[in-house]
C-alpha cells in the first residue's frame, strides 16, 4: 500500500445526542439553576458508599446552598454491579420521598443504575424486564443529571444502560435515547480522589471507546471528531494523571475525553474488544477498564489480519499518538503496526506507574475461563460493530493472545 | 383567514409491490430458518440453547412480518402473526429500507450500522438469532449473491447444496400448501 486509504463519507448515518454538556471549574454550581430550567426542585442523589466516603457528595449537597432546591434522599448503596434490587429499591425511596428529579454521582454503575430509575419512575412499572432491548422506552423521562466521578465510562452522554437482574442470571441491556441524562456536569473535584489505578483503568476504558468508535463500520464523520478529540485529550493527559492525580487540569481535560469518547461511542458503537471485555467482565470480574486496556492492542491486531480497511483506519490514528513530523516519516504500511505499539507504550508506561496489568493472567483470569468468555462475547450486542464476522475461534484466538 | 378546503388532504399512496416482495422474501427466511434448524447442526445447536419456548418477529414497522415459534424441540415458522407479544422482534423502521435490505441492496449488517432497525427484547438472544438468519439466508442465496447479504460467505459444500434443494422444496410446499 502506497499511498494512505482515503477517508470515505457512510451513505448513510444517524447521530443523536441531546445532553446538556457543562464542564469546567465550578460548575456544580450551576446544578441549581438546571433543575429550576427543568422544573424540578427536589432531587433524589443516587451514589455508592465508595463516593460518598470520599466527601463528593458534600460538593454537590453544597452547591445547592441558599437556592430552593430541597434534596428528597440520599441513596448511597448502590451497588458495584448494578441491578434491578437496586433500581426498584430506589423508585420506592423516590416516590414515598415525592422527588421530582434525579441526580447521579458516581461512575458507570451508578449512571446506570439511576438510568434504570428513570425508567421505572417515568413508565411507571416495576418490571424493568419489559423494556430490554432497544427503543422500548415512549414517555417522557424525568428530569436526570450526572455527575461523573471517574474519567473513562461516557455513561453521562451515553443511551445505553446495562442492569443485572440477579434472580434471573442475565444482564439485561436498555438503549433509547429517551434515557440520556438531560445535563452532564464536569467538575474537576469530583475526580481528583480517584486513585491511580482507576485512574489509568477508566482512561484506558475511554481511549478504547474513542478508538473502537473510530475504527467501527458504523463511524461517521460527526463520531470522528468526537473521537479525535478525545484521543488527543487522552494522549497528552492519561499519564500525567495517572502519576499527579492531584492536578485540576489534567483531571479535567480526562473528565472530558471520557465525554467526548462517550458520546462517540455511543453513536458509532464499539466492537470485539469491548465485547470480549464486557465477557470478560462478567464472567471473572475484571474491571471494565483493565480488560479494555489489555485486549485493545490484541482487538486491532485481530483487525490487522482480517480487515484491510479497518487497518487502514487503525494507521491513520497513529498522528494522535506521535508528533507530526515523526508521523510523516513513518512509512504507511508500517503505521497500523506503530499505532498498536504506541498503545503499548501507553499500557507499559501505565503498569510501571500504578500496576495496571497487562495480560488476563495478571488481571486474575484463570486459562479454564477463556473458552467460557468466547462464548458469551459472541452474543454481545457489540459483536454486531465489528466489521468481520467473528467466529468462536476467532475470538478464543484473540484472549488467548491477551493471556 | 383562508377557506381550508382548498388544501386538500393527501393520503401518500401505499407501496404495494415494495411490500408484497418484501413480504416473499421474509416469507422465504421463515421457511429458510425453519429448514435450517431440522438440517444445520450448527443452527440447531444455536437455537436450542434459546429457552424452550421462544417467538422472534422479524416485521417492518407497520408493514409485512414473520414470525418464529420454538417450542421444545420444533422450531416453525408460523407466518404474519401478532408481533405484540414475541419474546424477541427485529423491527426495521420503514418498507423502503426493508425493501432495500430484502432485494440485498443493503446487507444485513449495513441495515444494522445504519441504524435502520431496532431489537426489542434480549439483546443477546438478538445475536443469535443474527447467526441464525445468516445461516438461513446461506440456504436461500447462491454464493455469488449472499455476499451482498452476509458479512462472511460460508464455503459451497455438497451438503449445503442439498440443505438449498430442502430449503427451496420446503418453501415452495408450505407456498402452495
Amino acid at each position: 500500500m502506497n499511498t494512505q486509504q482515503k477517508e470515505s463519507c457512510p451513505k448513510y448515518f444517524e447521530f443523536f445526542n441531546s445532553v446538556k454538556i457543562i464542564s469546567g471549574y465550578k460548575a456544580l454550581g450551576n446544578i441549581s439553576s438546571e433543575l429550576d430550567l427543568l422544573g424540578a426542585k427536589r432531587p433524589i442523589i443516587i451514589t455508592d458508599k465508595g463516593v460518598s466516603k470520599a466527601g463528593l457528595i458534600d460538593h454537590v449537597v453544597d452547591s445547592f446552598g441558599g437556592t430552593p432546591v430541597t434534596i428528597g434522599a440520599l441513596y448511597d448503596d448502590t451497588p458495584i454491579d448494578s441491578s434491578n434490587v437496586a433500581v426498584n429499591e430506589i423508585a420506592g425511596i423516590y416516590r414515598q420521598q415525592e422527588c421530582d428529579s434525579i441526580i447521579a454521582v458516581g461512575g458507570g454503575s451508578v449512571i446506570d443504575t439511576a438510568k434504570g430509575v428513570n425508567i421505572v419512575i417515568s413508565e411507571e412499572t416495576d418490571d424493568l424486564m419489559k423494556f430490554t432491548g432497544n427503543n422500548r422506552l415512549s414517555k417522557p423521562m424525568k428530569p436526570f443529571i450526572v455527575i461523573p466521578t471517574t474519567a473513562g465510562t461516557g455513561s453521562e452522554v451515553t443511551m445505553a444502560a446495562v442492569i443485572a437482574n440477579p434472580a434471573q442470571n442475565v444482564k439485561m441491556q436498555f438503549t433509547s435515547p429517551l434515557i440520556l441524562p438531560k445535563v452532564a456536569v464536569l467538575d474537576p473535584v469530583m475526580t481528583m480522589s480517584m486513585p491511580a489505578k482507576i485512574t489509568a483503568a477508566t482512561a484506558m476504558d475511554a481511549l478504547t471507546h474513542a478508538v473502537e468508535a473510530y475504527i467501527g463500520p458504523q463511524k461517521n464523520p460527526v463520531s470522528d471528531a468526537f473521537a479525535f478529540s478525545a484521543i488527543e485529550l487522552i494522549k497528552d493527559n492519561i499519564i500525567s494523571a495517572t502519576k499527579n492525580g492531584g492536578d485540576k487540569d489534567v483531571r479535567l481535560a480526562m473528565a472530558n475525553a471520557s465525554l467526548l469518547a462517550g458520546v462517540s461511542f455511543s453513536n458509532s458503537m464499539v466492537g470485539i474488544v469491548h465485547a470480549l471485555a464486557h465477557a470478560t467482565g462478567g464472567l471473572c470480574h475484571v474491571p471494565h477498564g483493565v480488560a479494555n486496556a489489555i485486549l485493545l492492542p490484541h482487538g486491532l491486531e485481530f483487525y490487522i489480519r482480517k480487515s484491510p480497511e479497518t487497518a487502514g483506519r487503525i494507521g491513520k490514528l497513529l498522528r494522535f499518538f506521535i508528533a507530526p513530523e515523526d508521523y510523516a516519516k513513518v512509512p504507511i504500511h508500517e503505521r497500523t503496526k506503530s499505532t498498536i505499539t504506541a498503545i503499548r507504550d501507553i499500557n507499559s508506561n501505565l503498569n510501571q506507574l500504578c500496576g495496571l496489568p497487562l495480560t488476563l493472567t495478571q488481571a486474575g483470569v484463570t486459562k479454564d475461563k477463556l473458552e467460557s468468555i468466547a462464548k458469551a462475547a459472541l452474543n454481545d450486542g457489540a459483536i454486531a460493530f465489528c466489521p468481520v464476522e467473528v467466529s468462536y475461534e476467532e475470538a478464543l484466538e484473540v484472549l488467548q493472545a491477551a493471556y | 383567514m383562508g377557506n381550508a378546503t382548498i388544501y386538500r388532504e393527501i393520503e401518500p399512496s401505499e407501496k404495494w409491490l415494495k411490500t408484497q416482495i418484501t413480504r416473499l422474501c421474509l416469507y422465504f427466511l421463515g421457511m429458510g430458518i425453519e429448514t435450517a434448524y431440522k438440517n444445520v447442526p450448527e443452527v440447531k445447536k444455536e437455537m436450542d440453547s434459546l429457552p424452550d419456548t421462544f417467538s422472534f418477529c422479524f416485521t417492518v414497522l407497520n408493514g409485512p412480518s414473520m414470525m418464529i415459534l420454538k417450542n421444545g424441540n420444533r422450531v416453525k415458522y408460523v407466518g404474519e402473526k401478532e408481533s405484540y407479544h414475541a419474546d424477541l422482534e427485529l423491527v426495521l423502521k420503514n418498507i423502503e429500507f426493508a425493501y432495500l435490505m430484502m432485494t440485498g441492496r443493503i446487507s444485513t449488517p449495513d441495515a444494522i450500522y445504519h441504524n435502520r432497525q431496532f431489537v426489542r427484547g434480549n439483546l443477546g438472544h438478538m445475536m443469535l438469532m443474527i447467526r441464525v438468519m445468516n445461516a438461513a439466508q446461506a440456504l436461500l442465496f447462491p454464493n455469488l449473491l449472499l455476499r451482498f447479504y452476509i458479512k462472511k460467505v460460508p464455503r459451497l459444500t455438497m451438503r449445503t447444496m442439498i440443505n438449498r434443494a430442502k430449503a427451496y422444496t420446503n418453501a415452495t410446499i408450505g407456498f402452495f400448501a
